[in-house]
């Protein structure tokens, strides 16, 4: 007991006698700090860029700014959101927002299931199947919104030559307002199935092929052996896939602009993208976007939030 | 020893950690410099904007040198086709009367100047102004408030342009006590363009057509008896249809029924009238792709024989023009649209300069040769629109612009147009183009985009 109370007394007395200089001195010779200029700069810079920029955007939107000259930050408040929420074209393009986000992804995570499948089972020239469905991924929206715009065009397009070979009247794919969203959604898959597809047969490829053998042995069909044993599996790849093509998803606006050139894209198919981009740089409301802006973050954080806690849990953040 | 390196080691780091922090302060200090500079300016724009004296007596000071310091930076959004060719004239003329200045010419994107307007917007909303840009004058300026210059003394009185432009387009160069545009030309709004050969194949006497009814039943005769689309219409934007609504009202119900829309207050039963024949039209006489191509493409469909007529304003001529199969009187013709004789529907195009300017003396060179006779006829022959001012000679104009030419200087009305920013503020018409864009893209709504059009102007 004596000995306890005499070493913390004479930690005491050093801790005194050392004075702020040295505790300085340690703290500046701390781990932390000596390896401040490595992650202190990316930090900063990351900090100004990135998060300065959410947060003078989430500043805005409570202000009333709107055209030019500066935001006035004296009285803030939740107008802009309520205005928003309150507006048919914020409602209708969170919908579509939803139902690109939603349709989209899931289509295209079942297709490149699908081909990821097909390809696995050895079949000729997979390799460069592969490379056919990957393609049209590393294709620039640009390219490809003019490719399809050129393929739904009522009179000379593609689809149509097909639809009226058939016997059908034609359709107009990107001017009914009822079937634009999914002309466009169906673009968009055909662009992104060949990821999905590559991510799974990644995953296929990984599983060893003593699991097939053990199924067949046991006398499961193949389309059994896939459902119960193959597909759970592939858990980790289809989220990553997912919170992908879910941002992909939200980012649609490339797109969307590429199609049509200008800020109003065809009708049915506007999203909070192009709407927010549409209300700040057509009409200088720069205080509703930014409010805008900061739900699609919202609904961005949504889709990745669960997906960095699955992976905190998982261990592996 | 060991001690005594790392002490050394720590003077280093402590050296370094200084250097850092220095760094970080600068740069902290940078930022909020710059935003106290950006508040600072913008407060001397805003005082630009109230006293026009102080600009007068900076101007008597120096506008006598003829050394140019600056670098002139004009943004237009002329990217292709005729408007390049223009804004090409327009600059080689420039650059002939001043080779010594040091110019900055921009083409911002086309597509109906949607990149030019953001770019503009934004680099004003970051006081960051260019020395001026191409834009329509009128109450599209709104969209500039506060942010723009006042060349008044120093280009209108100092080159006597009130005398030699027309009243109109100086009327609409004022903005809030200040003259922050001049007009570099103007279009005609109200036209039909036809191609003669289906005309006479469907049995059709243009002259006749006189009225939106006589309309109809030609673009009914040209579906019956001939095989080629009686209409090329363009909607991928919704302008299109405001435009050619805005006609159909004012043939039907008069220019007062317009004007009094354009002011606030909308007759609803007018509106409707004129709705309920543009959704005839998009129904049954135009081309099936209408939705998805743009109005070049539209032309292009007259020309190739796939469409009869189209409605655009004549910036289509210098579309016609550049093909040389196609030529005035003999493949195509012109007449006002139906109903609309006597009435020039007014368009301007004009060049804006805002405050704060980088290179004042440069601009004010800039402004005053827009105006001069040398750049309205360099740019308008090419370009397909005409001259505003009142003393050029016809002659210098190409047969068609000397025609319009001539109805621009006396026709009986003169009511600007909705659809180009002259006759309501930019909030006004993205409410009508809205209108349309929401509900008259097909299926046609036509009581919606009543209501919503009443709605726009009325607010």
């Amino acid at each position: 007991m004596a000995t306890h109370d005499n070493t913390e007394q004479v930690t005491d007395t050093t801790d005194e006698a050392v004075g702020w200089e040295s505790k300085l001195r340690y703290f500046l010779n701390s781990d932390f700090v000596r390896s401040a200029p490595y992650w202190g700069i990316p930090f900063v810079l990351m900090s100004i860029a990135v998060y300065g920029g959410i947060g003078y955007n989430f500043a805005i939107s409570f202000t009333d700014y709107e055209g030019l000259g500066t935001p006035d930050y004296s009285t803030l408040d939740l107008e802009m959101y309520t205005q928003a929420l309150s507006s048919d074209a914020f409602i209708s393009a969170a919908q579509n927002n939803l139902v690109l986000l939603v349709g989209f992804t899931t289509i295209c995570l079942v297709l490149g299931l699908f081909l990821a499948v097909l390809l696995d089972h050895g079949i000729r020239f997979s390799e460069k199947f592969q490379t056919v469905y990957l393609l049209p991924m590393s294709l620039s929206f640009v390219v490809t919104a003019q490719l399809w715009l050129w393929m739904f065009n009522v009179e000379s397009g593609i689809l149509n030559l097909v639809v009226t070979t058939l016997g059908f009247n034609p359709v107009d794919w990107l001017g009914n307002p009822s079937i634009a969203l999914g002309a466009v959604i169906f673009a968009l898959i055909w662009q992104f199935s060949g990821y999905t597809m590559v991510v799974y047969l990644a995953g296929l490829q990984s599983i060893p092929d003593d699991q097939f053998e053990a199924a067949r042995v046991d006398g499961a069909s193949i389309i059994r052996t896939y459902l119960r044993i193959i597909v759970p599996q592939l858990k980790e790849a289809s989220v990553s896939a997912a919170v992908v093509l879910m941002v992909f998803a939200l980012k649609a606006f490339t797109f969307l602009y590429a199609l049509v050139g200008r800020y109003r894209p065809p009708n049915g198919t506007d999203i909070l993208a192009t709407l927010m981009v549409r209300r700040a740089f057509k009409f200088g409301e720069w205080a509703y976007s930014a409010a805008i802006a900061t739900m699609l973050l919202i609904m961005a954080l949504g889709v990745i939030g669960p997906y960095l806690y699955y992976q905190y849990k998982q261990g592996s953040l | 020893m060991v001690e005594h390196d790392s002490s050394d080691e720590r003077v280093n780091r402590r050296k370094y950690l200084k250097a850092l922090t220095v760094g970080a302060a600068a740069g902290i200090a940078g930022c909020t410099g710059g935003g106290g500079a950006e508040t600072e300016g913008t407060e001397s724009g805003s005082g630009d904007s109230s006293g026009s004296s102080g600009d007068d007596t900076e101007t008597g000071g120096s506008s006598s040198g003829s050394t140019w310091d600056s670098q002139l930076e004009v943004l237009h959004g002329w990217a292709g086709g005729d408007g390049e060719a223009a804004v090409t004239a327009l600059i080689e003329a420039f650059e002939e009367e001043y080779p010594e200045m040091d110019t900055n010419f921009q083409a911002v994107g086309a597509s109906a100047n949607v990149n030019l307007n953001a770019t503009i917007l934004r680099r004003l909303a970051n006081n960051n102004p260019m020395s001026s840009f191409a834009n329509w004058p009128g109450k599209n300026l709104e969209r500039y408030s506060g942010a723009l210059m006042d060349l008044e003394a120093d280009v209108w009185d100092a080159e006597g342009f009130k005398d030699t432009m027309q009243s109109r387009a100086v009327e609409l160069c004022k903005f809030n006590d200040k003259m922050p545009a001049v007009p570099i030309g103007s279009h005609r709004m109200n036209n039909l363009f036809y191609n003669t050969a289906v005309f006479e194949e469907a049995g059709i006497d243009a002259s006749s057509l006189d009225s939106v009814d006589a309309l109809l039943d030609a673009l009914e005769a040209i579906d019956q008896n001939t095989d080629v689309t009686p209409m090329a219409q363009a909607m991928v934007a919704p302008w299109t249809n405001l435009q050619l609504w805005a006609q159909i009202l004012t043939s039907q119900s008069g220019v007062e029924a317009y004007t009094n829309f354009i002011e606030g207050n909308p007759d609803r039963a007018a509106v409707v009238e004129a709705l309920e024949a543009l959704k005839t039209i998009n129904e049954n006489y135009i081309t099936a792709d209408a939705s998805s191509i743009s109005f070049t493409t539209a032309g292009q469909k007259v020309i190739s024989g796939n469409a009869a007529t189209i409605h655009q304003g004549n910036w289509v001529y210098g579309m016609f023009r550049a093909d040389d199969s196609f030529n005035y009187k003999e493949q195509w013709d012109w007449i006002p649209f139906p109903g609309t004789e006597g009435i020039y529907f007014y368009h301007v195009d004009s060049i804006v300069a805002p405050s704060n300017n980088p290179s004042r003396e440069e601009t004010i060179a800039w402004q005053k040769f827009v105006g001069t006779k040398k750049a309205q006829i360099a740019f308008n022959n090419p370009k397909g629109s005409v001259p505003l001012r009142t003393d050029i000679d016809p002659s210098e104009l190409t047969d068609f612009l000397a025609m319009t030419y001539e109805d621009l200087t006396d026709s009986e009305a003169y009511p600007p147009t909705i659809a180009h920013g002259l006759a309501v503020t930019p909030k006004t018409m993205g409410a009508c183009k809205t209108a349309f864009g929401d509900n008259f893209m097909g299926p046609f709504k036509v009581e919606a985009t009543a209501d919503a059009l009443v709605e726009a102007v009325s607010e």
